[in-house]
């Protein structure tokens, strides 16, 4: 029985494969593509945003809590743990960042108490043991740093931490035993104070708790003594917080892979198809021989099995090398958005590799039921009939239709439903019943359009013309999946193109109204999303007193956590004085009335993002632990924000100072008076700033800076785009390659009746072309309602941001254009073969 | 464990500050209480040492240690709290005697913001969260580590004795090569002992030693002996014997014997002998030799007796500075025609390593 079935494997499958090598590698790189994509995003997922620690992770040891406060922990707490009557260990840390000139690389910065780390029992022990390091306890300008930056102790360095460069001494390299991956920069914590500019606080303080009798009994007592300013959580939950909000984003991205690979099943399955039908007759004979139709069945489904293992495999360092790159872009938009973070190793776990055989096999095997199930039931006599006719099985191209209706007002309702765990779960169950339902409703299109194009194309392009159109709705099925696959490519680059594009757009517009100053100063450094350099507090006042500067205001941003996940706490100068025509506030109010609320007390408005992470409403009362005590505020209004995912909580400045008196600026706007010039402005600005290393931008600079951020921030959007594109515009010259060798038999007879090769060719590109046109059709009028998808449902549901739709026609002109032209050049391969055919030799294979 | 312990060492000299910034022990100083029971920061190094014997109503023996170090590294004016002016170091131990066991741990600190320091104000000396609570009526001391921790109450039975001559107490020969050094040789001790979760009401006695100088060690010295007697009969007797490398003894080697009523006597090198009487013990974790079996005799006090340990492993082994034996002891012999017993503390230094500190215990 087994040699039986593996007898007519071999005559049905393996042999055909062999034969026909370019079909089959086709086929085999079209499943390789499809998986290595989603396994190319799942490692670089895991690389860039999965297993990454914040950069802040660095020394911390084998603790078991941290206490943090929004803008820093009053030091004095310190002391007050350390005297607690308990055997723990307390370790306070100063945490930023500086940039190392003049290479410009941001490096995390480390302060920690060399003195006290003597008694732990972590890596930095051995720091604090080193000779080099008591020598230096004192000295302002003693750095440790890892060998990456500083080969050898004595060599000096510049750093630039907030806006004050300065040479440091590197007084010790940090051992191996500390186990920091990438470069840091250590100091004393009294150092790292006075550099940093954070007197009088600490960011975090570490503690190890005894092991009895348990983590929770010292959490509570621990919580019991220490003011409600502070908060005390388990250590590293700032990592866990930063994951959470990157899950969001990398299942996102996860899901987008996965439109490539259903791409890529479209592929499969019609190769499958075609492969069918090709071998109709040979499936006749074992048949007639007396294979049964499962044998036959499991045949076709072992030869789909047989891509996916082997398309798996393919897929393995394919996904490999697309991770590399993948990873560079998605690490530029998770340091860009999120939190600065090196990405991890690339780790192909036995995980990955699982992964990427049940998504080859999976889908394979799946895309391969339906024919395979045809093939089955083809009936042996009709099979082996004489004077093989085109296979056509009739498409219920009206059931279809319902179905597909049916599908889209389901879609409807699941866009309806709200996020699962802040994933738009539902949002892409309505895409992939839209993409469903277009595949649907796909034939009648076809058959209808073709119908219709037919007549106009046998005048415009003559009788090859009207053949093509007439075997294309001919063929209806095959034809169908080939639109649909396309189609599908197609819809995903139009809706994420329209998602971005409007975007983009939104941004622009917003920018208009949130970057109304001339100048803008901020401290000099890679900007990143988790870093808050400050402006020494005194030049805003220097620059205020200059001819030609109106007025200065000053941004102060604290990153926090909220609710266990990560914000900023801002505070702005609140200043009635300038006014825009548009709101950027919820309520509609002018920004005068809403500063001048929220100037009169503990008030405070948060960026949309944060409302909806959080679930808070104008009206609504937060409360922030801020060193000293916990302190309510008021939210007036909510604002659009489209700069900060975590959100953004804003004060007003004298309110903030209130609670952090800490004066320095994280950014300076300048308004120049009525008539000044800016570049005099500008100049006389860089001298008041001469001990400051800031930078200056004019308006239209730091708009066009925001703009590049945000295209960087979409790079992997795009290149997964293209990828999904490549894959189907492959599929559609194997689909074309195959027609050109399934219809050997008419095109030889074309030939046979004088048809010239010219003609033959001309037909192919035109039914290349015909797919293409349609594909662009049905593609288009997917993608739009997928982007309606994406901006309101997704987007809305997974970051939160209000994004005004906006057709971004220069792209997609040019997008789809490319791929149209790809698709008829696609056509130019198959079209050669078919020319070359030698027309008596193909009639007499009859 | 040794090379690492001389490392420390070496980066703990080097990094405390020039001595010129200090003043030395010179004669003549004098003494004001109760601010000096507190800091002296003129001097680079002062210590509080708390030693006590101890036990609980069904006879479980203790010995424990508490000890305050400060050295002085900068006296830069600075306004940060974590400027370091002194390195604050500290050593507990508790010996439990019945159960065979010795326990103990260090820490050295900054003073930072309230981590350690001395405050006369509060009458607080404090490293974390072991501290000493110096009242008008009595003393509080207490030191938590992982798994044992003591918490005392002490009761000044006798007045501080001012120990050496004329203000200082001369550890070798030259100006400088001093401590001022004072005693409170009897307290009356009560509290709690706590060991792995079992907690122990204990009595007894402690002495305390308060040390301050500048570098008082002479070049040629290795270590020194030291022993502070209670004896049974309301009298207490404090010896220290300074070690040259050659192993000869320092002329300079005093002590001090104090009357039931609390007069103190002072002894010179000529009063006494010290001298070991075998029973060495070699540390497993140093492997410095120490002699656990001691022979005095004061002919001016008539006294003749032998010293001897209960518990043979109270070294306490440091990585933050030098390591030492430092235990509780037994004391048996005559004085004249009586009957002489007692209990004290035993320290010796220098046994560890070759060449001993010359600024640090």
């Amino acid at each position: 029985m087994l040699i039986a079935w593996t007898a007519l494997f071999f005559r049905l499958i393996v042999r055909p494969m062999l034969r026909e090598k370019g079909r089959s590698l086709l086929v085999l790189f079209a499943v390789a593509l499809g998986v290595a994509v989603v396994l190319a995003i799942d490692l670089s997922g895991n690389a860039a945003a999965g297993s990454f620690h914040s950069s802040m992770q660095t020394l911390t040891g084998d603790n078991d809590l941290e206490v943090t406060a929004a803008g820093g922990v009053p030091e004095s707490i310190v002391g007050q743990l350390d005297r607690l009557p308990w055997p723990l260990r307390v370790a306070p840390r100063i945490e930023d960042h500086a940039t190392v000139l003049p290479s410009g690389k941001t490096v995390p910065l480390i302060g920690i108490d060399f003195v006290a780390e003597a008694n732990s029992h972590s890596g930095q022990r051995q720091m604090a043991e080193d000779p080099g390091t008591f020598n230096f306890i004192n000295d302002p300008d003693a750095i440790w740093t890892t060998r990456s930056l500083c080969p050898h102790v004595g060599c000096r360095i510049t750093l630039l931490i907030n806006d004050q460069n300065r040479d440091y001494t590197v007084r010790g390299l940090i051992p191996a035993a500390a186990q920091v991956s990438g470069d840091a920069v250590v100091m004393d914590i009294g150092a790292a104070q006075q550099a940093t500019g954070k007197t009088g606080r600490v960011d975090r303080i570490l503690i190890k708790v005894p092991e009895k009798p348990g983590f929770d009994y010292w959490q509570q007592k621990l919580r019991a003594v220490l003011p409600s300013g502070v908060q005390l959580n388990p250590q590293g939950s700032e990592t866990a917080a930063n994951r959470r909000m990157l899950a969001a984003f990398r299942w996102n991205l996860r899901v987008l892979s996965y439109i490539a690979l259903l791409v890529g099943a479209f592929l499969i399955y019609n190769a499958v198809s075609v492969s069918v039908v090709r071998r109709r007759a040979d499936i006749g004979t074992v048949r007639a021989l007396g294979a049964s139709r499962r044998a036959v069945l499991l045949a076709f489904v072992a030869e789909a099995a047989i891509f996916g293992v082997a398309g798996s495999l393919l897929a393995l360092p394919l996904g490999r090398v697309l991770a590399d790159g993948a990873v560079r872009l998605l690490s530029t938009t998770v340091n860009a958005l999120y939190i600065t973070s090196r990405p991890g190793a690339l780790a192909f776990s036995a995980g990955s590799v699982v992964l990427a055989f049940i998504v080859g096999i999976g889908v394979a095997v799946a895309s391969a039921l339906a024919p395979a199930r045809e093939a089955a039931l083809v009936p042996p006599t009709e099979a082996m009939a004489r004077g093989r006719r085109e296979y056509e099985i009739r498409v219920a191209r009206w059931r279809d239709l319902l179905l597909a209706a049916f599908l889209t007002v389901a879609a409807g309702f699941a866009s309806r439903v709200p996020a699962i765990d802040g994933k738009p779960v539902f949002g892409y169950v309505s895409a992939l019943l839209l993409v469903a339902a277009s595949a649907l409703a796909i034939p009648a299109l076809v058959s209808a359009l073709t119908r219709i194009a037919s007549a106009l194309l046998e005048k415009l392009l003559g009788v090859e013309a009207l053949l093509a159109s007439r075997s294309l709705a001919g063929s209806l099925r095959r034809t169908s999946v080939l639109v649909a696959a396309l189609s599908t490519a197609i819809a995903m680059m139009t809706s994420v193109g329209i998602m971005v594009g409007s975007f983009r757009q939104t941004v622009l517009t917003w920018m208009e109204t949130q970057l109304p100053a001339d100048l803008y100063l901020r401290p000099a450094g890679a900007p990143g999303g988790d870093r808050h350099p400050t402006i020494e507090a005194g030049l805003a006042d220097r620059i205020a007193q200059l001819p030609g500067v109106a007025e200065v205001t000053r941004l102060r941003d604290y990153p926090i956590e909220y609710q266990g996940l990560p914000a900023t706490l801002a505070s702005v100068d609140a200043d009635p004085a300038r006014e825009h025509e548009t709101s950027e506030f919820f309520s509609g109010r002018p920004l005068s009335e809403v500063m001048k609320e929220l100037a009169a007390g503990n008030n405070a408005v948060v960026s949309e993002p944060f409302a909806n992470k959080h679930h808070v409403r104008a009206g609504d009362v937060l409360t922030l632990p801020l060193g000293t005590g916990s302190v309510k505020f008021r939210i007036v209004d909510i604002f659009y924000d489209y700069g900060n995912e975590g959100g953004y909580i804003l004060l007003a400045r004298p309110v903030m100072l209130r609670y952090l008196p800490d004066k320095a600026a994280s950014n300076l706007a300048v308004y120049l008076a009525p008539g000044a010039d800016l570049e005099t402005v500008r100049n006389e600005i860089g001298k008041a700033a001469a001990n400051s290393d800031v930078l200056i931008f004019s308006n239209g600079e730091i708009r066009r800076q925001g703009m590049r951020t945000f295209d960087q921030t979409f790079a992997i959007t795009y290149a997964l785009e293209a990828v999904a594109i490549m894959v189907a515009v492959l599929g559609i010259a194997g689909a074309l390659i195959s027609i050109v060798i399934d219809r050997r038999r008419e095109f030889g007879l074309l030939r046979f009746l004088g048809a010239a090769g010219a003609q033959i060719r001309k037909l192919i590109l035109v039914e290349a072309g015909l797919i293409g046109i349609l594909a662009n059709i049905a593609g288009l009028t997917l993608g739009y309602f997928l982007s309606l998808l994406l901006i309101y449902v997704i987007n809305k549901q997974s970051f939160g941001w209000t994004i005004q739709f906006h057709w971004p026609v220069a792209i997609l002109i040019g997008a789809l254009s490319l791929v149209y032209l790809s698709t008829v050049l696609a056509g130019l391969y198959p079209a050669s073969i078919a020319r070359h055919l030698n027309p008596i030799e193909v009639v007499h294979e009859e | 464990m040794k090379s690492r312990l001389a490392f420390l060492l070496i980066l703990l000299l080097a990094a405390t500050g020039g001595a010129a910034d200090y003043q030395p022990a010179l004669p003549g100083y004098h003494y004001d209480f109760p601010r000096g029971y507190f800091s002296h920061p003129n001097y680079q190094t002062e210590w509080w040492y708390y030693t006590g014997n101890v036990q609980s109503a069904d006879g479980h023996r203790f010995g424990f240690e508490l000890t305050f170090f400060r050295q002085g590294v900068s006296r830069t004016p600075a306004s940060s709290p974590w400027y370091v002016h002194d390195l604050y170091m500290a050593h507990l131990a508790l010996s439990d005697l019945s159960g065979q066991h010795y326990y103990h741990t260090e820490r050295i600190n900054r003073a930072g913001p309230g981590i350690a320091g001395i405050d006369a104000a509060r009458g607080l000396i404090w490293n974390g969260n072991w501290s000493l609570h110096i009242g008008d009526h009595g003393q509080q001391i207490t030191g938590v580590a992982g798994d044992f921790g003591i918490g005392f109450s002490l009761t000044p039975q006798k007045p501080v004795v001012i120990q050496g001559q004329n203000g200082i107490s001369q550890k070798a020969e030259g100006a400088g090569h001093a401590s001022h050094y004072f005693s409170l040789t009897r307290l009356l001790t009560s509290g709690a002992i706590e060991i792995g979760g079992t907690k122990y009401q204990v009595e007894g006695t402690s002495w305390m030693d308060h040390e301050f100088f500048t570098g008082s060690m002479a070049g040629d010295e290795s270590g020194w002996d030291w022993i502070g007697v209670q004896f049974s009969d309301n009298t207490e007797l404090m010896l220290y014997r300074m070690r040259h490398k050659d192993g000869s003894v320092d002329p300079f080697s005093s002590g001090s014997y104090v009357d039931a009523l609390g007069k103190s006597r002072f002894l010179t090198e000529r009063d006494f002998t010290m001298s070991p009487a075998g029973d060495a013990w070699t540390s497993p974790q140093t492997h410095g030799e120490y002699p656990l079996r001691w022979q005095v005799s004061i002919p001016s006090l008539g006294m003749r007796f032998e010293i001897t340990t209960p518990l043979r492993d109270q070294e306490l082994t440091s990585t933050l500075g030098p390591s030492y034996w430092e235990g509780a002891v037994d004391v048996r012999g005559q004085e004249g025609s009586h009957a002489l017993r007692g209990v004290g503390y035993l320290e010796m230094t220098g046994y560890a390593q070759a060449n001993g500190s010359d600024r640090l215990p």
